[in-house]
């Protein structure tokens, strides 16, 4: 359970990227969060694993504050939510299964991660997690020989093999192609269904959200919007998230390359 | 045969096109041009500051006129009168001078060129629509500091040559001569106009040029160095040809070995202290460079106190190295010259990694912190991967240099080929010393062969 | 990790095996490493006993340098300067020399017969360390700083030569191609399209020699040919630790200073826009031009 109570969020020089938001998600949910660039939606993820300092407020993961934790709290709180990035952020010189151990750096013995002596167990579960997002046979390959949409399930390989209670997607298919953006949607959806894993995606394409999300969460500048069930979203309910008409370019069948 | 089809034409209106950014090139000439002026002036003066200041602002405010520089007769009025009255003060200050020109006999002549300096650039500021009133007075402080520091130097100029040794030596006071005013005047001239107009094209460089050629004269000047001497010296090199060959590659040593194989023995030791100084220094400068680097470093005063280590160390050039540690170690010691070595190659991975690391994808080093590692874990897997075929160019480059390095390290005691070196220097042997030259630069030529290919192959 | 084994990873295709190559290739890296480095230490007799004791005997060096004996600052500043002369006129003669042999060197400006011989003098130049070749100077040209001068400035021609070159020939050919297209002489070619390219990566070179060359001439003194190194040479020869330690400070003070302003200028030329520097914080303070105001 992830509860936000009051969280702010100001950067150095003043910007403020979230503002007083208030909500509680609860284990195992699929909720998509949407709002224009520059919304908070990025702030938003950050918050929750501590990668972006909040300046009020509190956040919790599973009854942990994260605010004001001690570096090592930090770490463990950070080693049960898998996160997932726009620009994979993969080691592109290092291999595909170096890439997915990072995800089981947190566990292991610090000696043992410094000699590159993985435990058996560590070694099971990134293989395992390979695959699960069906790419094992490029497990020896580096990882700037695997196309786009490959790459991005090396990301999501990487935060399953933490064995995360939560996983943090910060748009997920904005490098991606309209065929791949699916495929690595239904890979997360799959994902949040089989293991129960709490799934919290940013995305601004609306058809893509409409399309997966269960419970939708709108931001505008910084500001909790909308928080709801995606079954009650309408036009009326994504201009008031956006603050304008819906335009082509935010649909993924648009304004896809 | 058909019509040919009707061509549209555009009407050109020519208030429509930007004004082309202002170029140095044109410029030179200007600067040049009141160089010369100065210089023209200061020799038609006969030692008369005032008569110097009036001429050379004349011929100056001619020679902006000539490229539209200054419109109204008012501004070269303004330009003639500061010149004569700013140079004025200026030579009144100089006679006032003890045996030398020093600093603040120097800091007051300068001042005078305040005057013209901002009568120039006030006369440019009103003529250019896109200077700032502050271009007048960066204007008058680059004429004075122009000046202050050419009559610093203006003995090693040559331009004090009119006054008589003994006379400077008695602290007399003697008129300043013609020489004097055209040369200093020529420079200070330079750089002052150079600094005025490059406000115009928004370039640095033609004060840079003036500047430069400048320092490069007084330079010369202070260590004896002239295109004369060099080229009256030339017929020199045959005593080179002379001396050096044929080298000699055999010669008894005190305890009366022969000594083919002192050449080798030496030069052995040498390539063992540039392999051990490159291993050990390339090894510690890999945690100094990822805390030296924004990317990577732990808090700030890691960061700051291995950039400081870091940038101290690559301050003391290698031989000094060799030097403090054949004084710590003792002398004739390989140990001395590894030590040394290792100070030398760690100063500089440490820098050329630390800015390779400056240019990371940060994205990976966010992934694994989100992942819950710890720093070390972080910068090992999601930043050293990234860096590695650059670290291994490095440690590939380090080694050559250290080959360089370690062969003339042993002329302090610190072992390898230079001592032998310095041995046959001190007794003038120089068919020797061109023996023991050759076998360094063939393993030079050698090693340095080796490394490239290697580096090639692996980048 | 057994909530993961569930029914669609059963068809899942076979895992690959983990590659030998690069297993090979690291030890193979580690043993080349290691072999020479044990040869090294072997070789300098470099014991366990001994490395634990440099450490001590060079903090009594450092320890006995403090603190520094400021007397005679004057004159070690005035060598110091010496041998930033001697540094400045031989990056020029680098400069001017290397700038045209860079040209000569260059395969795609010269024609094969010439730019070979070229290369390999340049090499051979290069080759020779800086204080090899001053002393090989020594018997024509005697003591002092004229010495120390040639043998740097000629040093500088070859590896400024050597970097010149490969400048010219890292250019994008496609302007000259224009150029050549549209009739441009063989001189404007070079004036328009080589230049412009070229020109900020050269510039910055010339000011990385000379940051190279204060260093080396710096130590020139050591042999007698001129510059601040004859001093240190001596209080460190005669243990004169505090005046040791005081030249030490100059040099330092003086390296870092000209490393500091040479940097920040070198980053001027290459990215074409202020940097964050001091010093270039500094210039940007005198803001001159009435376009670059902020609205």
């Amino acid at each position: 359970m992830i509860e936000f109570r009051n969280a702010t969020v100001i950067y150095p020089g003043g910007l403020k990227a979230l503002k007083n938001v208030s909500l509680t998600i609860e284990d195992g949910e699929f909720i998509v969060v949407v709002g224009l660039s520059g919304a908070g939606k990025s702030t938003m993820l950050r918050a929750i694993n501590g990668l972006v300092p909040l300046a009020e407020g509190s956040v919790k993961v599973s009854g942990r504050e994260v605010r004001g934790a001690t570096p090592s709290d930090l770490r463990e709180i950070r080693s049960d939510i898998g996160m997932i990035f726009q620009t994979f952020n993969l080691v592109n010189r290092s291999t595909v299964i170096n890439n997915v151990l990072v995800g089981r750096l947190s566990m292991v013995p610090r000696w043992r991660s410094t000699f590159g002596l993985w435990p058996k167990a560590d070694m099971e579960t990134a293989l395992q997690s390979l695959e699960r997002v069906g790419i094992i046979d490029k497990a020896y390959e580096r990882a700037s020989n695997l196309s786009g949409g490959q790459q991005q399930r090396v990301g999501i390989a990487r935060a399953l093999a933490q064995e995360p209670e939560l996983i943090l997607a910060d748009e997920p298919v904005a490098s991606l192609d309209p065929v791949t953006s699916h495929m690595v949607m239904r890979d997360l959806q799959r994902i949040n269904r089989e293991l129960g894993i709490t799934t919290l995606i940013n995305l601004h394409f609306l058809d893509l959200a409409r399309d997966y999300g269960k419970r939708l969460i709108g931001l505008r500048d910084g500001e909790l919007v909308f928080d709801g069930d995606i079954a009650n979203v309408d036009e009326d309910v994504f201009r008031g998230i956006y603050g304008r008409a819906i335009t082509p370019e935010d649909l993924l069948e648009t304004a896809g390359p | 045969m058909t019509a040919p089809p009707e061509i549209t034409t555009f009407e050109i209106s020519p208030t429509d096109r930007p004004a082309p950014p202002p170029r140095s090139g044109p410029f030179f000439v200007v600067v040049l041009l009141i160089g010369l002026a100065f210089a023209v002036a200061g020799v038609v003066s006969g030692g008369i500051a005032v008569v110097w200041g009036l001429a050379s602002g004349v011929l100056a405010a001619a020679a902006l006129r000539w490229r539209g520089l200054t419109s109204l007769p008012g501004e070269s009025l303004a330009i003639v009168f500061a010149s004569a009255l700013g140079l004025g003060l200026s030579g009144w200050a100089l006679g006032q001078r003890g045996s030398s020109i020093e600093g603040t006999t120097a800091l007051l002549a300068a001042l005078g060129w305040l005057l013209p300096g901002a009568a120039i650039g006030f006369a440019v500021w009103r003529n250019s629509d896109r200077l700032r009133l502050t271009s007048v007075w960066v204007s008058a402080v680059g004429w004075a500091l122009a000046a202050f520091f050419v009559f610093l130097w203006a003995e090693g100029l040559g331009a004090t040559e009119g006054l008589s040794r003994t006379a400077i030596q008695a602290g007399e006071i003697v008129e300043l001569t013609p020489t004097f005013y055209a040369t200093s005047g020529f420079f200070v001239a330079l750089i002052g106009a150079g600094v005025t107009l490059s406000l115009l094209v928004g370039s640095p460089a033609l004060p840079a040029v003036a500047g430069s050629i400048t320092f490069t004269l007084f330079a010369a000047s202070q260590i004896g160095f002239s295109v004369i001497k060099v080229a009256s010296e030339a017929d020199k090199l045959n005593v080179l040809a002379q001396e050096f060959w044929p080298a000699e590659w055999k010669w008894a040593n005190l305890t009366g070995q022969p000594v083919a194989n002192q050449i080798v023995e030496p030069m052995v030791e040498t390539m063992q202290i540039a392999v051990v100084g490159a291993t050990v220094g390339c090894l510690v400068a890999l945690p100094i460079a990822f805390l030296a680097s924004k990317a990577t470093t732990f808090n700030a005063p890691t960061f700051w106190g291995s950039r400081l280590f870091m940038n101290v160390i690559r301050a003391i050039p290698d031989l000094f190295w060799a030097m403090i540690f054949v004084s710590a170690v003792g002398f004739g010691s390989p140990f001395a010259g590894a030590l040394a070595m290792i100070m030398f190659s760690l100063g500089i991975m440490a820098k050329l990694l630390s800015e390779t690391v400056d240019g990371v994808d940060p994205g990976p080093l966010e992934a694994s912190r989100a992942t819950g590692a710890v720093h070390s874990q972080v910068v090992q897997y999601s930043a050293m991967p990234q860096v590695l075929p650059h670290y291994v160019a490095y440690a590939l480059y380090i080694f050559e240099l250290n080959i360089r390095a370690s062969v003339v390290i042993g002329i302090v005691g610190a072992g390898g080929i230079g001592r032998l070196l310095d041995e046959q220097r001190v007794f003038f042997q120089w068919d020797r010393v061109m023996a023991i030259a050759i076998v360094i630069w063939v393993s030079v030529i050698v090693i340095e062969m080796v490394s490239v290919t290697v580096r090639r192959r692996l980048v | 990790m057994k909530s993961m084994a569930t029914p669609n990873v059963v068809d899942a295709p076979p895992r690959p095996e983990p590659p030998v190559g690069p297993r090979l290739i690291r030890w193979g890296v580690t043993l080349a490493i290691l072999i020479p480095f044990i040869w090294g230490t072997l070789g300098l007799e470099i014991s366990p006993g001994r490395i634990a004791r440099a450490p001590e005997l060079v903090w009594s060096i450092v320890s006995s340098m403090f603190p520094p004996d400021w007397s005679n600052t004057g004159r070690s500043i005035e060598k110091m300067l010496e041998s930033l002369y001697i540094a400045w006129v031989a990056t020029i003669i680098g400069a001017l020399f290397s700038f045209v042999l860079g040209f000569l060197a260059a395969t795609n400006m010269a024609p094969r017969w010439v730019a070979t011989p070229v290369r390999a003098t340049l090499s051979a130049i290069r080759a020779f360390p800086e204080l090899v070749l001053a002393i090989m100077l020594i018997p024509a040209f005697g003591l002092g700083p004229f010495t120390g001068t040639l043998a740097l400035g000629l040093h500088s021609i070859g590896t400024l030569g050597k970097l010149t070159s490969e400048v010219i020939e890292g250019i994008d050919e496609g302007p000259l191609e224009a150029m050549k297209a549209a009739g441009g002489t063989r001189l404007s070619t070079i004036r328009f399209g080589v230049l412009p390219q070229a020109m900020p990566n050269i510039l910055a070179y010339w000011l990385y020699r000379f940051e190279i060359n204060v260093r080396a001439s710096a130590v020139l003194g050591i042999i007698g040919a001129g510059g601040i190194g004859a001093d240190l040479f001596s209080f460190l020869k005669f243990r004169d630790f505090p005046q040791a330690g005081m030249t030490l400070i100059v040099v330092m003070v003086t390296v870092l200073f000209i490393d500091a302003v040479s940097g920040t200028v070198r980053r001027r030329i290459i990215t074409g826009e202020p940097g964050k520097g001091p010093v270039s914080r500094l210039l940007g303070l005198l803001r001159i031009s009435r376009t670059a105001q902020p609205a």
